[in-house]
């Protein structure tokens, strides 16, 4: 027996490369200990621990970017590896999935739920995303995505005793395991291509990412690997929400609860992204069929995403829809990437200043002080602006930041990867992604109108009227500073890009 | 003689009946039952491959999408028993809670 081999392996195990993920999976663990070993008054604690674990990681992460000493290169035999890209797809996780937690403990106070079991989930998706932004090999690719999906399904139908809830859950689980599936025998198919010995650059092991570049810049018309292709690139499309893989979007946001719908506008998206950004890379060899592909699924994204926003009433739905939209904004960067370099930074800011404004849009969800949130409408934002300033102000900012409104990030980002699609020559889908704006304007702003203008209600004097839930009672110090940071980072970001452009850059 | 080829194609019938299964089905259980078809049915191709081609990956990689296909059962089935207790059942068209 060859041992060598296995010693080689093994000494690419850099386990000090994955602290973050340990870290945050030894953080889950401890949450299931603290439950059982404090006393049931001080459970209240928990999503706490929770919260400033993850800061803790996320400082960790923060002090370890490439600017200094961090790991890159390949590890674990080839499973991961480490980049400037990971680093930050790692901090966009941390930073949403510390946002989720806040919205988690404000929408599952008073709930007679199990509460420590979301943060636990919470805590080991965001840890499989993590490692999913840093796969470099199709098994790990797999593995870390479907931890992530599964997590996914448990969090959306977690209010078990709502009918709503339950029905997103099941049809989330269908429509995601469906789309694992396409992904999974795509995969098979480009493993069985790139294993073929009678191909020149074939491999042992054609799904290390590497090897496939070899196979695929050697081979790049052969009909089982452009199959295999086509078939993870749907996989994929079914997790960002591109036309015309959109069709869970609506209802699964809808029921989910609120912090589970943020986190699927926000990680999910942003999983399938740093996917997409690196499988693009390595199936450039096959771009002659891709890239017509990604340019037609950002067209129709971005119609389709705009078009049914226009009608819909329901804030939930509405933020599902306008998020297919930012998908299709965002493949248009990933097309870019072809041709410009910077693009995919452009991408990373998008995602990071599109994560700042969801957070404070369904912060402001979450604080309406509605029992039944899968029933928002744009009536219950009535008035938010006289009924309690705070969250109407982080409303206005978020939704401008949404639409693209000069001064915020939102407009920075929408900017940058529409200056990248103009280098790239990309006239058409530039000309698309404009229409798409004009019309995007109209929805936000409904959203800022009912929020700000007086609603007249028809009033009868004989009749108690129900009891209105006050917004913003349940907003106390620890939302606040949640809110304004959210808030204020979209305001800096919008006029000073340094910071995170040094990152990005770095 | 059966050769790759013939491997491959049950294979990908196995996918596509799975597929229409889903698309077509109305019975929540029933369409559960089409996404194990086609987790099989990549297991079966990469297990083909790996045979054909030599190599280990394939069928080590058959050994993980077993187990992700066990983890999703069990949550999904979870679901469905759930939803089964809230409404007394399982078609996709009387689920119909959510809608504009």
């Amino acid at each position: 027996m060859p041992t060598e081999i296995y010693q080689k392996i093994a000494e690419t195990n850099t386990w000090g490369a994955i602290a973050p993920e340990l870290a945050l999976a030894i953080l889950a663990l401890s949450l299931l200990v603290l439950e059982i070993v404090l006393p049931k008054v001080a459970h209240g604690v928990i999503p706490r621990v929770a919260i400033l674990g993850q800061l803790g990681i996320l400082a960790y992460v923060f002090t370890t970017t490439c600017a200094g000493t961090c790991v890159t290169g390949e590890a674990f035999g080839g499973m991961l590896s480490f980049d400037n890209t990971g680093q930050l797809f790692r901090m966009f996780f941390l930073v949403t999935s510390v946002f989720v937690s806040y919205l988690g403990m404000v929408s599952l106070e008073n709930k007679t739920l199990p509460q420590v079991e979301y943060f636990h989930i919470l805590l080991v998706i965001t840890a499989a995303l993590m490692l999913l932004a840093q796969a470099s090999h199709f098994v790990m690719l797999f593995v870390a995505l479907e931890t992530a999906t599964v997590g996914f399904y448990i969090l959306v139908s977690y209010f078990r005793n709502q009918v709503v809830s339950l029905e997103a859950g099941l049809k989330y689980l269908i429509m995601g395991a469906l789309s694992s599936t396409i992904l999974l025998f795509g995969i098979v198919l480009l493993y069985g291509a790139g294993s073929n010995p009678a191909l020149a650059g074939s491999s042992l092991d054609p799904l290390n990412f590497g090897n496939l570049g070899v196979f695929l810049s050697a081979n790049s018309s052969d009909s089982l690997a452009l199959i295999g292709m086509l078939l993870v690139i749907s996989g994929v499309a079914f997790k960002i929400g591109a036309f015309p893989f959109q069709i869970w979007i609506p209802d699964v946001y809808q029921g989910a609860p609120t912090p589970t719908t943020a986190l699927l506008a926000v990680a999910s998206k942003g999983a399938g992204f740093a996917m997409l950004m690196r499988l693009a890379d390595l199936f450039s060899p096959l771009g002659e069929w891709m890239y017509p592909l990604l340019s037609t699924l950002a067209v129709l994204t971005i119609l389709f995403g705009n078009l049914a926003a226009l009608t819909q009433r329901n804030l939930k739905r509405l933020l599902g829809l306008s998020g297919v939209s930012h998908a299709g904004f965002l493949l248009i960067g990933v097309v870019a990437a072809r041709s410009v370099e910077w693009a995919s930074t452009a991408v990373m800011f998008y995602l990071f200043a599109y994560l700042l404004a969801s957070a404070a849009v369904f912060a402001v969800m979450v604080h309406l002080g509605k029992d039944d949130d899968s029933d928002l409408t744009l009536d219950d934002l009535g008035d938010l602006a006289h009924k309690n300033g705070f969250l109407g102000m982080a409303l206005a900012v978020g939704i401008g930041s949404l639409a693209g409104i000069p001064p915020l990030a939102g407009f920075i980002g929408k900017l940058l990867i529409f200056v990248a699609a103009f280098e790239a020559e990309l006239y058409g889908l530039l000309a698309v992604a404009v229409i798409g704006v004009v019309v995007s304007i109209y929805y936000y702003f409904g959203i800022l109108k009912s929020a700000f203008f007086e609603v007249w209600r028809f009033q009868d004097d004989d009749e108690e009227t129900p009891e209105e839930p006050v917004p913003g009672a349940s907003l106390r110090f620890f939302g606040k500073v949640a809110i304004v940071l959210a808030v204020a980072g979209t305001i800096v970001l919008g006029f000073y890009q340094n910071p995170l452009s040094s990152l990005l850059g770095g | 003689m059966i050769g790759l080829e013939q491997y491959i194609l049950v294979s990908s019938l196995l996918f596509a009946i799975g597929f229409f299964g889903i698309l077509l089905r109305r019975n929540t259980l029933v369409m559960y039952m089409c996404l194990e078809l086609m987790l099989n049915a990549a297991n079966l191709g990469l297990i083909a491959f790996a045979r054909y081609h030599g190599g280990m990956g394939g069928n080590l990689f058959v050994f993980f999408t077993i187990t992700v296909a066990a983890a999703e059962v069990a949550v999904g089935l979870a679901i469905i028993v759930a939803l089964f207790r809230k409404r007394q059942t399982v078609k996709v068209e009387e689920l119909n809670a959510l809608k504009n």
